[in-house]
């Protein structure tokens, strides 16, 4: 569609804002939810949504739209969408283990496998991925190529968060090692280390 | 009786022709079985994909999911394979797929997969019934 591409280029030249679509993707319990309500926290005084150590917390896609963030004299306006996190098995018997009942159990499976389908169609509308990982855990999994492979496949610039960077056992040179051709950022979303890099990250990768 | 674990080895060329769909339900049928699938040939980031979608639609009690492992991805466009396959040679790679039921963990990295099979317990088969 010529026309629509050439009114796309006409409101770029005359200062019209992106607004980028920013998913955070990555496999359960990475920290995303925690990331997102500190950025949202940041921006806008308030959170996305809740988080809990039990797995599979976001079962479906959590929207904060019009965050505006300013780094280093750079203004960049985003949606953020915190996406459920993708695995390639959803057993119930592990959410009893947390103290949920059978039913409550099975809901939660239930609920969690559209998750997983949810995130991973929305792979195709996001402008920018942030791809969370623990860095106390082994980087190299198939869900974490899995996920960096299809957003590579369609040009989608990833931003690596080496996240829980405060835990004792962190070892984010592991994440850096795994996936080389990626901007890699160090922070810990849950007490907000070093999150000014990522915003700088995000407005320099971000398209 | 004690049972053992069965693999099945998979040629490329019996997944050659299919769609991305009869792919995933063909790999899905065989792990459903409990057995332990090794395709002679990588997955694509989008086939990847692809097979968690399908394997999500298929989890209930008695099928938790699968862990899956993937050496030398193919490219997304493809061509290289194809021409390499026109010419009767082989693209490489290597797939494993399991029921997470059986293969408690699988490690990677570039040139290994390393896979902890076991059978699954009395007890936990009870509790899945």
């Amino acid at each position: 569609m010529p026309w629509r591409k050439f009114f796309k280029w006409f409101g770029g030249f005359f200062g019209k804002r992106k607004v980028i679509r920013l998913g955070l993707y990555g496999p359960p319990n990475s920290g995303k939810t925690t990331l997102a309500n500190k950025i949202s926290m940041d921006w806008m005084g308030e959170p996305v949504g809740s988080v809990s150590e039990i797995p599979h917390e976001t079962r479906e896609v959590q929207k904060k739209e019009h965050i505006l963030v300013e780094t280093d004299g750079r203004k960049i306006e985003m949606n953020l969408l915190d996406m459920p996190g993708i695995a390639t098995k959803i057993d119930f018997e592990e959410f009893i283990e947390y103290g949920l009942s059978k039913g409550e159990a099975q809901q939660r499976a239930k609920e969690a496998t559209k998750g997983v389908i949810e995130a991973i169609k929305w792979l195709e509308n996001v402008d920018t991925a942030l791809v969370v990982m623990d860095s106390s855990k082994d980087p190299y999994t198939q869900v974490n190529i899995t996920i960096i492979g299809n957003l590579e496949a369609r040009s989608i610039p990833v931003i690596i968060v080496a996240n829980k960077i405060d835990l004792e056992d962190a070892e984010p040179a592991r994440i850096r090692e795994a996936f080389p051709q990626h901007p890699v950022v160090e922070i810990s979303g849950l007490r907000g280390d070093h999150i000014e890099d990522l915003y700088r990250a995000i407005a320099k990768h971000s398209r | 009786m004690k049972m053992g674990i069965q693999i099945e080895f998979v040629r490329a060329d019996v997944l050659d022709g299919m769609s991305v769909e009869e792919k995933m339900s063909y790999i899905l049928e065989h792990v459903k079985e409990d057995k332990i699938v090794v395709i002679e040939e990588g997955m694509s980031p989008l086939e990847e994909s692809a097979l968690i979608e399908a394997t999500m639609k298929q989890v209930n009690k008695k099928f938790p999911g699968i862990e899956v492992s993937t050496l030398g991805e193919k490219s997304e466009d493809g061509i290289r394979q194809r021409l390499i396959r026109m010419l009767g040679g082989r693209t490489g790679g290597l797939t494993v797929i399991g029921p997470s039921k059986l293969v408690k963990e699988i490690r990677k990295d570039p040139k290994h997969i390393t896979m902890l099979a076991a059978e699954e317990a009395e007890e936990d088969k009870r509790k899945r019934k």
